[in-house]
């Protein structure tokens, strides 16, 4: 381990020899329009966040020689005396220290992905996406990755609570049973308010409660609904549902705004499905075709093949012409009005409609539209193109969506009339997620009954009388069924932290049966769920149980569920509405979607995938706009919607890609009680708070939301944006670590370096290693290869950059294995966030329609790495099996290392990060290290799991099988874009990508060796644009 | 006249410092060296007992060993198994029965008073009934203690064939456990040198000496 010799050769050849790129004058990539531009001032090659204070360097060192000794003599001694608390009885099969791994399903959001729990010691502490799921396929997102500290949050309600005060069961009971026995005998409407319910037992549950009541109604109400495409089929099809889409069988997709890779419907399933077409190979050189007409820029759109910028209230009349045009194909009788001209080109549009009709029932055309109108037009294309009973399936429908938006509108004329008598709320935040907040909480004040299921005290249960907590979903009994036919199950994984009881429960006192959750759950089962069953194995219904909670999931015969004929009458064109002045679009973040996780740090620390802005919502203008209205990233601008007294003011950013006339704002922030991270990041001199006081986390933008027609509109006209003059400064991780070298210090021709390498699928196909830059390489001698033979393994990963789609589940899987602290607001702003895995977002293209590309980005594990050799103190080392270790007891804090690394993919704690919440610290990963302040650390690739994967191996007499260790950012990739193992045995699944032509590795010419490889990007365009010499086509046009 | 107070003041500071420092000094060793520490334990359990004269085998009360990273302190009901029956030593109880035969009755159920300590924790009035439900854990103290950042695994050296001892001691020797080895990383590695070296018990062993074989 420790270095004999330095062979000077190779140093001689690196000072003598300049690197020769081929782009010395302009680089393609760019990641901020300051830095395309080049207007930003020179980044310091020491990040500004050096020594706060004036300190001279005398009185550093003699500060730093007196607190060592003091430190020395302190360590000197006894450590304190601990004790060791044994079982009284041992559980049968646990063993102390073991984590154990059990089935269940995420409630995360309601696509109902499958989820494999890693327990330990009695407390779930990994969430992991389950690769035999049917929809999720082992992919689990951040929502999902992030469920345990949702769990472990002390600001969760512990007891119920009766007119704000905390009370037990018996007495909310006792007086929730009288009041509604009065409104049974009285008369009275009772209003049952739900966020979408797969699960079928609480669906039962809630119908049987409603029954005793004359007048009574279960509401459902997304806090971003699909509700127009559900009215939509009602209309084209005659039942209300939610298709299926099956976008594993379309070949090409086009996509009207609907973000599916990011926050629509279902996006761990999409991701799979999508990613299952996107694999090119040398042999087949053929991928799905993904064009993408939108607005704002989302994480979908930065994935298309082809990206329209259209504004969202042009949907409406480029389908029309998209209509017409197919149904011209199809040779139907154009029996319809006139058409206005199209936002969009014609060429454009007949490209469209070409590749659309040529994969006739291989297609799929999405749309996120809240109007019901347009979505009947999406119905109309998908129907001429033969897609139903293909790409969707309405027979076998998903019900991951269900709101519905008239329902609740006609529920807020009732309780404003005053005829509401009780209301209960589960599951969904309904004053926060519904325009006008003030109007319908006086109008809630009406009802004498308000029953709230809610986890904590979010802003519908602070209006009502009595608050019953539900558990938090890793600690109750439920089922989700997702889609049709396919059931997942939901188990306790620890007993209730708190004097919480399932909602399921409540319902049953409150009809006076004592059931437990699971009694309810099991009989439901035995009842409904067993008879559709199709396996023989389960002759009994007990085995059949006991099969499902093993797996966590089964699959049943589908409900038959009617759908008429395709009514054709129901399409009508949309005329060409004259444009307003601008669209706003309220869309949902990835990675939060609504209000109900943002409790949750590590989500709010999560950068937008595409923004990069951690901790905040802000007004989304696009980089013309933004030079229109003077404005820049921060400038504080005030939203208004015309003719209302509702105005916002939020931040701007600039985004690129952005249609001009767009604003977009992101929902699920400015929920109640997030003041609470104000200090959660570390407390010192020039600390300033995450949270301003008397502020939130962000602003919520639901006030803007409008209703009208039965409709909850999150696109609409009618808003003004005027700058105020004031600042907001934003923590956006956007340029931070930067792999680009500031052009004072770079040698020359080595100031641009293009980590991401693209080619197109014609180029592709021709050439499959097309894309490659002509660089010059600095030979391939090896540092030590005396001292790393690495005759066992030699450990490896490759990234395939054409199925990543950023959507940033690999950091959460990350930060929650590796005890990632979570740094606050201002230590982003001073680049000092923590996360071990960074997604470079680079944009391409010079116009106004860009390109972008995703790239996570951690410590490579070099063979020839540059941090070991400028380490004084051997903390950071080279493992005999091509691991870069970091020792942290051994690091003094020199941060060489983070300087040297050229992929700037090392962390430094600059401070003990608060770790004083200690339901909180029950989320920490007992098997590494919580680093404290003044060592480095950075990405070991899981070497845990790699250790734990070599004694479990050991222990069994068996040699380690290829996929048994798997890194946490690879378990779970939705997209399965990270593949990890052992280099050494060529029929490992990473030795095999790396036989891929498109691998390549960041900053290779350097000869720093990464153990981390890259499959290029390919983008399924015919023009070769990518090998042309960086001769980037900027007009977006031309690709169909 | 102000500097003398000032330095009366440090003379006598430095002084006491002294003392506190001198009485300190007996328990002085490098940081986290813990080598010769034998706590006292809430129960006299002797090792010596169990281990050496009964010979009672070291997995079969730290089952853990084979199968986890902790090898783990036994369950209570571990001790049950025998402790049900045997409630004091052989010669205690080989006596009362002598002296109950000779004097016609039933032998009375003698419990030393350490297997007290033990039924007292369990809640027990009679060491053949039920463990009821306010049975409390043991606080044992914990004798080898390694720091946070080191992971030490007993699955991969009770595979590999290391002896408990090696690293434990002369456990069944001991009355009271005392930490035998330093336990301190130069002591890891040289093991770990010397196994790969020559090997356990003739079986060639891999046992690596990078750091992130025990530091993540």
């Amino acid at each position: 381990m420790v270095r004999r010799s330095t062979p000077r050769s190779i140093v001689r050849c690196v000072t003598i020899e300049r690197p020769l790129m081929n782009n010395e004058s302009h680089n393609k990539y760019w990641k901020s329009l300051t830095e395309r531009d080049g207007s930003s001032p020179e980044r310091d090659v020491i990040p500004q966040d050096g020594v706060p204070f004036g300190i001279s360097r005398r009185r550093f060192l003699e500060a730093a020689g007196f607190t060592l000794s003091l430190a020395t003599m302190q360590g000197c001694g006894r450590t304190p005396t601990e004790t060791a608390l044994p079982f009284v009885q041992q559980p049968e099969g646990v063993i102390p220290g073991r984590s154990q791994t059990y089935a269940t399903t995420c409630a995360g959001c309601s696509a109902g992905c499958g989820l494999l729990v890693k327990v330990r010691d009695g407390r779930p502490l990994k969430m992991e996406g389950m690769p035999e799921h049917p929809l999720s396929h082992g992919g689990l997102c951040a929502i999902g990755q992030a469920l345990p500290l949702g769990l472990y949050d002390s600001h969760r309600l512990q007891h119920p609570l009766k007119d704000g005060e905390s009370t037990e069961w018996d007495d909310v009971d006792q007086a929730i049973t009288q009041q509604l026995s009065e409104i049974e005998s009285g008369g009275g409407a009772v209003r049952f308010v739900t966020s979408t319910v797969t699960s079928l037992t609480l669906q039962a549950s809630i119908d049987t409660f409603l029954e005793r009541f004359a007048d009574s109604c279960h509401i459902t109400f997304d806090a971003v609904s699909s509700s127009a495409i559900l009215d939509a089929h009602e209309q084209t099809h005659g039942s209300r549902v939610l298709p299926r889409y099956r976008l594993d069988l379309a070949h090409v997709i086009v996509s009207f705004g609907a973000d599916f890779l990011g926050t629509w419907i279902s996006p761990v399933e999409f991701t799979s499905a999508w990613r299952s077409r996107r694999v090119p190979t040398a042999e087949h050189p053929e991928m799905s075709y993904h064009v993408q007409l939108e607005g704002r820029m989302s994480l979908t759109g930065s994935n298309a093949d082809h990206r329209i910028r259209l504004s969202p209230d042009e949907y409406g009349v480029v389908l029309s012409h998209l209509y017409a045009k197919l149904s011209q194909q199809a040779g139907e009788s154009a029996d319809r009005d006139e058409l206005g001209a199209a936002p969009i080109s014609g060429e454009e549009l007949t490209a469209l409609a070409e590749r659309l009709w040529e994969a006739r029932g291989e297609s799929v055309v999405l749309c996120d539209s809240s109007d019901v109108a347009v979505q009947i037009l999406v119905n109309g294309i998908n129907h001429l193109l033969d897609n139903y009973g293909k790409t969707l399936d309405i027979a076998h429908p998903s019900r991951q969506r269900q709101g519905n938006d008239s329902d609740i509108l006609d529920l807020i004329n009732e309780l404003k009339a005053g005829k509401v008598t009780a209301l209960f709320v589960a599951g969904t935040d309904l004053t926060h997620n519904l325009p006008d907040r003030d109007g319908l909480a006086e109008a809630i004040g009406k009802v004498s009954l308000v029953v709230s299921f809610s986890e904590r005290l979010d802003d519908v249960s602070s209006l009502a009388g009595f608050v019953c907590p539900d558990h938090h979903p890793l600690e109750s009994w439920l089922d989700a069924e997702p889609v049709n036919g396919v059931i997942g199950l939901l188990q306790p994984l620890l007993a209730p932290l708190g004097n919480t009881r399932s909602v399921v429960e409540s319902l049953a006192r409150w009809s006076g049966k004592d059931d437990s959750a699971y009694d309810i759950l099991r009989a439901h089962w035995e009842q409904s769920v067993f008879p559709r069953a199709e396996s023989e194995e389960s002759a009994s219904f007990v085995s059949f149980w006991d099969q499902s909670l093993h797996d966590g999931f089964v699959e049943v015969a589908p409900t038959e569920e009617p759908a008429g004929e395709f009514q054709t009458d129901a399409v009508s064109f949309m005329e060409d509405t004259p444009a307003a002045d601008y669209c706003l679009s309220l869309y949902s973040k990835v990675g939060l979607t609504d209000s109900r996780h943002a409790h949750n740090p590590w989500l709010l620390e999560l950068p937008d995938p595409v923004t990069k802005v951690t901790w905040d919502n802000y007004v989304c203008v696009s980089p013309a706009k933004a030079s229109e209205l003077d404005l820049t990233d921060g400038d504080v601008v005030r939203i208004e919607s015309t003719g209302t007294d509702v105005v916002l003011e939020l931040p701007a950013l600039v985004q690129p890609g952005q249609h001009d006339r767009v604003l977009a704002i992101a929902l699920g922030y400015g929920v109640k009680g997030t003041d609470r991270f104000a200090d959660v990041g570390p407390q010192w001199l020039e600390a300033r708070p995450t949270v301003d006081p008397g502020q939130l986390v962000g602003k919520n933008a639901a006030s803007l939301i409008k209703a009208r027609d039965g409709m909850l509109s999150y696109a609409r006209g009618n808003v003004s944006i005027t700058k105020t003059g004031k600042r907001h400064e934003l923590a956006s991780t956007q340029e931070h670590h930067s792999l680009e070298v500031p052009a004072r210090v770079a040698p020359p021709g080595a100031e641009k370096r293009d980590a991401v390498q693209e080619t197109s699928l014609s180029a592709f196909a021709e050439d499959p290693t097309s894309g490659t830059p002509e660089v010059h390489h600095f030979g391939d001698a090896q540092l030590w290869p005396e001292d790393h033979p690495k005759t066992g393994y030699a450990w490896g990963m490759a990234i395939d950059l054409n199925a990543c789609t950023g959507c940033s589940a690999c950091v959460i899987a990350c930060q929650s294995e590796n005890n990632v602290p979570i740094v606050g607001k201002d230590e982003v702003r001073r680049q000092r966030e923590m996360h071990w895995i960074r997604l470079d977002r680079y944009y391409s293209g010079e116009g106004d329609d860009v390109d972008v590309s995703h790239q996570p980005m951690m410590c490579q594990h070099c063979d020839n790495a540059p941090c070991e050799t400028v380490c004084p103190v051997l903390a950071t080392v080279h493992s005999e099996e091509g691991l870069n270790e970091q020792a942290y007891n051994r690091c003094v804090g020199t941060r060489y290392c983070a300087n040297n690394c050229p992929y700037k993919v090392r962390r430094f704690n600059w401070f003990e990060y608060p770790h004083d919440d200690d339901l909180q610290n029950l989320a920490l990963n007992p098997d590494v290290t919580v680093r404290s302040r003044g060592v480095m650390e950075k990405c070991s690739m899981c070497v845990q799991r790699i250790e734990e994967g070599k004694i479990e191996a050991g222990r069994l007499g068996q040699p380690l099988a290829d996929g048994q260790v798997q890194t946490a950012c690879q378990q779970s990739c939705p997209a399965q874009a990270i593949v990890f193992g052992d280099m050494n045995d060529p029929e490992s699944a990473v030795s095999k990508a790396l036989e891929n032509p498109r691998r390549y590795g960041v900053l290779e010419e350097f000869n720093f060796r990464p153990a981390v490889s890259y499959l290029r990007m390919v983008r399924n365009r015919e023009v070769d644009e990518a090998s042309d010499d960086h001769a980037h086509d900027e007009e977006g046009g031309g690709h169909v | 006249m102000h500097r003398t107070i000032v330095n009366v003041i440090l003379l006598v500071g430095l002084f006491f410092g002294l003392i506190v420092l001198a009485s300190g000094m007996s328990q002085w060793r490098l940081p986290d060296n813990q080598q010769g520490y034998a706590p006292e334990q809430p129960i006299v359990y002797s090792h010596r007992l169990h281990a050496g004269e009964l010979g009672i085998d070291c997995q079969f009360c730290h089952t853990a060993a084979e199968h986890g990273r902790h090898a783990g302190i036994p369950s209570t009901d571990v001790c049950m198994k025998c402790h049900k029956y045997v409630t004091s030593s052989f010669d205690v109880l080989q006596q009362e029965i002598k002296l109950a035969d000779e004097q016609k009755r039933k032998p009375e159920t003698i419990i030393s008073d350490e297997l007290q300590a033990l039924y007292d924790t369990l809640g027990l009035d009679d060491p053949k009934g039920p463990i009821s439900g306010d049975a409390k854990s043991i606080p044992w103290v914990r004798v080898h203690n390694l720091p946070d950042y080191v992971y030490f695994d007993h699955r991969a050296h009770v595979a590999a064939g290391v002896t408990c001892q090696k690293c434990h001691g002369p456990v069944e020797s001991m009355e009271r456990v005392r930490q035998f080895e330093s336990l301190s990383m130069g002591w890891c590695v040289n093991c770990h040198r010397e196994a790969t070296e020559e090997g356990i018990n003739g079986q060639a062993v891999n046992a690596s000496i990078d750091c992130a074989v025990c530091h993540y």
